[in-house]
């Protein structure tokens, strides 16, 4: 009997063990970005800087050094961070661009998800396609976890 | 999906490898007894059936028998509208419901696996070993429990779940139960998108029995680790009729599984109205 007992403990804990590795993987929900991860360089290297096999075009295409009127947001690599974290939207008043740890307030959010209320239209401009609600989520996480500048 | 389908198989493996094992170690095993001597098939007063309202009890299912189980959660919040609306609603009948069929079989003595499948695509599929018989000791019945479920018909999103069930039974007059579980996977975000990716529920429940053959149940589950929504929480009265259990219920969500359990009521002020039907086949 403690046998049997010893023998369904052992197996019980291999299987527990081995049910970690049921998490989903990030790359099945950010589609045409599967590389794409909760960090601010890989935010800017797969979604500001470049676009993706959806046909999507990447932000910087207006949104640079030359286009900085666009709104005065330069996305491009070097200032795109400083543009963006506790700066003040020159589209709306009063709305911040990237309120640290708090995704749902931050205007970046509202306007990449077309939300009622944003001054002009979703981004990207050119779209559809527009991100995916995967690669929102991260960029919210990414958000959500302080948006350091990593 | 691989690797779940192998701990699947280990799962089960595990189940039966104890009489494997048994049967190594032991020179001479009794030989088993008629069926009509299984103690396993008599009835249990103070555990009529495998499940309170949607936690695992330790009765256990006889060798090589087998059970059936029908859930309904209907859709209609009881606390909406004034009471005439809830009886234009035959109180909540008329709404839409989540479904669930569940099937067990008895693969050894005191070992049961089986599936469960509701009506949104969700599959569990379980196993439970009757480590401790409360019948044999005289202090609780302890099984192991382990469940996986997986979304879109097993397809997509995988759920493993893996606890204990410790019962006591109360002389006749129903049981009590404690039923730590850890679920893992319970978020269906992946890990690097969210703070908790796993739930550990500690499940409390009870069975009284006020009738000859009905009874009042009842349990609560909280939670720590990720924890949408609100504790699950169900109450309900039941009838057994020979190998019948009819139970009428009142649930604040509609989860019937494991994983769906471990994402929590819909709110508190929402109660549903449900029930279970289920069948021995012994």
């Amino acid at each position: 009997m403690h046998v049997y007992r010893y023998m369904v403990g052992v197996a019980l804990l291999a299987v527990s063990i081995g049910s970690a590795a049921c998490d989903e993987s990030l790359s099945n929900i950010t589609g045409p970005t599967p590389n794409l991860v909760p960090t601010f360089t890989s935010i800017q290297n797969e979604i500001f800087s470049n676009g993706d096999s959806s046909g999507r075009v990447a932000c910087t295409q207006c949104h640079n050094a030359i286009g900085r009127l666009f709104n005065g947001l330069d996305l491009s690599p070097q200032v795109s961070y400083a543009n963006l974290v506790g700066v003040a939207s020159r589209g709306k008043v009063g709305a911040i661009r990237v309120i640290a740890g708090d995704p749902e307030n931050s205007y970046l959010i509202h306007k990449l998800e077309g939300r009622p209320g944003i001054v002009g239209v979703r981004m990207p401009l050119v779209g559809p396609p527009y991100l995916t609600d995967g690669q929102i989520l991260v960029i919210k996480r990414w958000i959500e976890l302080g948006a350091p500048n990593d | 999906m691989k690797w779940s389908r192998l701990f699947l198989a280990v799962t089960l493996i595990a189940v039966m490898w104890p009489q494997v094992a048994g049967a190594q170690t032991k020179p001479a095993p009794a030989p088993a007894p008629a069926p009509e001597d299984d103690p396993d098939r008599d009835p249990n007063r103070n555990q009529p059936d495998f499940t309170i309202v949607n936690l695992p009890t330790t009765l256990r299912v006889p060798r090589f028998k087998s059970a059936f189980r029908v859930t309904h959660r209907f859709g209609r919040p009881l606390g909406a509208g004034d009471f005439g609306d809830l009886a234009n609603d035959f109180f909540g009948l008329d709404s839409g419901a989540q479904i669930g069929l569940e099937y067990r079989f008895g693969l050894i003595r005191g070992g049961q696996v089986g599936i469960h499948r509701t009506s949104n695509k969700t599959i569990e599929l379980f196993g439970q070993y009757n480590v401790l018989e409360e019948r044999k000791n005289g202090v609780i019945g302890l099984d192991a429990f382990y469940s996986i479920d997986g979304t879109n018909n097993f397809k997509d999103s995988y759920t493993p779940a893996l606890g204990i069930v410790v019962s006591r039974e109360l002389g006749g007059y129903g049981a009590i139960y404690v039923e730590p579980m850890w679920v893992n996977n319970s978020n269906p975000l992946p890990s690097e998108l969210t703070d908790d990716n796993d739930t550990f529920t500690l499940g409390i429940g009870g069975r009284l029995r006020i009738r000859p053959t009905v009874y009042l149940v009842g349990e609560f589950i909280p939670r720590v680790g990720f924890e949408p929504g609100v504790d699950y929480g169900s109450f309900g009265i039941e009838k057994r009729a020979g190998g019948h259990v009819f139970q009428l219920n009142f649930s604040n969500g509609f989860g019937t599984t494991m994983g769906q359990v471990a994402r929590g009521g819909t709110g508190s002020e929402d109660w549903y109205l449900g029930f279970n039907i289920s069948r021995k086949f012994f």
